[in-house]
């Protein structure tokens, strides 16, 4: 599903200095495998996100996408791809502030070619279990609520790919397992998964552990046998 | 579909934001409401004109006023030599005058019992009925007799007689002008406020005759209404009247007229310059108050532009195209400045109509004033959205979600 080949990220950080934040990864991610990034902070795992995530573009190498090239996709591509194959977890769960738990689910549906949007972001609410706070503000919520309606966000135009950046981070130890626990269920299911984290102990509810240093992947090992968040949660 | 549902989006997303949205929405409010209040005033005022001038001056009319110089106003001292004699010889030297009246005013208290009033007390002649357009709406208006006589009789306007009689029937009543007693024998038709605000009901109509020996101890006049038979000759005419009263005023080739003469020519382009201020200068005054509204406001969106990086960052992540940003953020500024524009249309009104009942103009007509705020707001609110529009596309959403 997911083919680097050969990727580098050069910013230019001032006139004179350039800045490699990865230099020359491959790396395949098949359909539903549930990987995890990890590598200290600095170590390029968020300039690797959001180039899998279609928001950059590598300096250098291939990307292809669903067997296809996305490579040099322009703008108004890329956010169609972003809109309809991929879906974001943040750390910092990036709901839009004065707006209700729904609208936030509908927010990727707005941009979406779809003729009807409705019952669709009740739905996805409903799979995360947060039917009785639809209308809720998030600050009305608690973390753990307000991660799993980003995570309602995310699924709402069923996207294959689902990345999540740190997506425990701000999050207690209860919570973080039941954030998980979905993520879980979600690949069970068959969705691709791609969590990007600086914890090795998150990483080990994943299938694959991609280890980053330096720009430069140094390690890439299956998990041997993955913990279940939900029985931990319980 | 998409795009009616980004529109709708991006309203209710603006009412969550009502303290940034109403001062954004403010500075159009009071370029708006300057705007709309100029121009119905100006419309009102320029209403008022026409009909002043309609009132008074015809295409068929020539008015022969003393004083050179400046056209209207402004100060008429020494030197006015018209009389009633000049107005003769013209009448009798340039063919196609069909009837004239000559006319001579002074300001005096007018009394009756303990009530007065200080008045424009006019001198006209019968023919003043006819020729000045001005009829007496009760009573009658003074006849031939009466001039030749020096009759002590007057036509009061309404408000002359609303101040001396009350209500009482003024029609046969006894009034003092100046010290001299004369009787009402009419009223004069209504005709309200002139443009520059003065009242032009607060006015005292005798015979001219009586005015010159018993009132005012005058011969002059100052100023002659002529009608012609043919519209098409008044340049002509006009340059005929001049020769005649430079000879009768012996005024050598070098002088410069001690009178001044209107035709329908005139009037117009003085009218016309009046326009021009009402519609043309004072609105563009106006339209500079929006601008600055309309600049007030793009900068504040360019400053949400900044507060609200996260939140374009986020909908680019959804799959928000620049394009969609750009757009919200251009439909965000050109609904608060139009919705400040109509809140601006609604107060300008208020204080227009509030001024020009105060000024006794009659009522506001806001269409076409509401028109052109709404229009102007349109255009301001697309320009002053097109700057932070633009930056809010061209973030990069990885720059915008950090």
């Amino acid at each position: 599903m997911i083919e680097l080949e050969g990727v580098s990220k050069t910013y230019e950080r001032s006139a004179n200095e350039m800045v490699s934040a990865l230099i020359d990864v491959s790396l395949h991610i098949g359909r539903g495998e549930f990987v995890a990034i990890v590598g200290a902070s600095g170590s390029g795992k968020s300039t690797l996100m959001n180039i899998i995530g279609l928001l950059d573009l590598p300096t250098e190498g291939r990307y292809c996408l669903d067997g296809q090239d996305v490579t040099r996709l322009g703008a108004n591509h890329q956010a169609q791809w972003r809109n309809k194959k991929i879906g974001f977890v943040f750390q910092a769960f990036h709901l839009l502030p004065r707006t209700s738990a729904l609208e936030n689910v509908e927010l990727p549906l707005i941009y979406s070619d779809r003729k009807s949007i409705s019952g669709i972001g009740r739905k996805a609410l409903e799979a995360v279990g947060l039917t009785d706070r639809i209308k809720h503000r998030p600050s009305e919520l608690s973390g753990g609520q307000q991660q799993r309606v980003a995570i309602a966000r995310a699924l709402v135009n069923e996207p294959d790919l689902l990345l999540a950046d740190e997506p425990t981070g701000n999050l207690d130890r209860r919570s973080a397992l039941e954030v998980i626990a979905i993520f879980q269920t979600l690949n069970r299911g068959g969705r691709t998964i791609v969590l990007v984290t600086h914890d090795h102990e998150v990483a080990n509810y994943s299938n694959r552990m991609v280890t980053l240093e330096r720009g430069r992947i140094v390690a890439d090992d299956n998990v041997p046998e993955s913990r279940t968040a939900l029985m931990e949660a319980q | 579909m998409k795009a009616s549902r980004l529109a709708k989006h991006s309203l209710r997303m603006m009412s969550r934001y009502k303290l940034r949205t109403s001062f954004m929405m403010l500075g159009s409010l009071i370029g708006i409401a300057a705007l709309t209040f100029v121009i119905s005033v100006g419309q009102l005022a320029q209403r008022k004109i026409v009909t002043m001038v309609g009132h008074v001056f015809g295409d068929s009319t020539i008015i022969v006023h003393t004083g050179g110089g400046a056209m209207m106003g402004g100060p008429r001292g020494a030197g006015t030599r018209l009389t009633v004699d000049d107005v003769k010889a013209i009448v009798k030297q340039v063919p196609g005058v069909t009837d004239w009246d000559a006319r001579q005013g002074v300001s005096l208290t007018v009394r009756r019992g303990d009530a007065r009033d200080t008045a424009q007390v006019q001198g006209e002649s019968e023919r003043s009925e006819r020729v000045w357009n001005r009829t007496a709406s009760r009573g009658d208006f003074f006849d031939e007799t009466a001039v030749t006589g020096s009759a002590r009789v007057a036509v009061i306007g309404e408000t002359v007689a609303e101040q001396l009689f009350g209500h009482d029937d003024p029609i046969g009543g006894d009034i003092q002008i100046g010290s001299v007693p004369f009787r009402v024998i009419g009223i004069l038709e209504p005709w309200g406020t002139d443009p520059h605000g003065m009242d032009e009901d607060n006015v005292v109509v005798v015979p001219i005759s009586t005015l010159m020996r018993r009132l005012a101890n005058l011969d002059k006049i100052e100023m002659a209404k002529l009608l012609v038979s043919d519209p098409g000759q008044a340049e002509q005419m006009k340059v005929q009247i001049q020769k005649v009263l430079r000879e009768r005023h012996a005024l050598s080739a070098g002088q410069p007229d001690d009178f001044t003469i209107l035709t329908a020519t005139e009037v117009h382009r003085m009218v016309g310059q009046v326009q021009r201020v009402m519609f043309f200068y004072l609105p563009l005054v106006a339209a500079v108050s929006l601008v600055v509204g309309g600049i007030v406001s793009a900068s504040l969106m360019l400053v949400s532009v900044n507060d609200r990086m996260a939140e374009i960052g986020i909908r680019r992540a959804v799959g928000a195209r620049p394009g969609d940003i750009g757009l919200q953020f251009l439909l965000e500024t050109a609904t608060t400045i139009l919705g400040g524009g109509l809140g601006g249309i609604a107060f300008g009104y208020v204080v227009a109509q509030t001024g020009a009942m105060q000024m006794r103009l009659g009522s506001v007509n806001p269409w076409m004033a509401a028109a052109a705020g709404v229009i102007a707001s349109s255009v301001v609110g697309l320009m002053a959205g097109v700057l932070p529009a633009l930056r809010a596309a061209r973030l990069h959403p990885v720059e915008a979600l950090r």
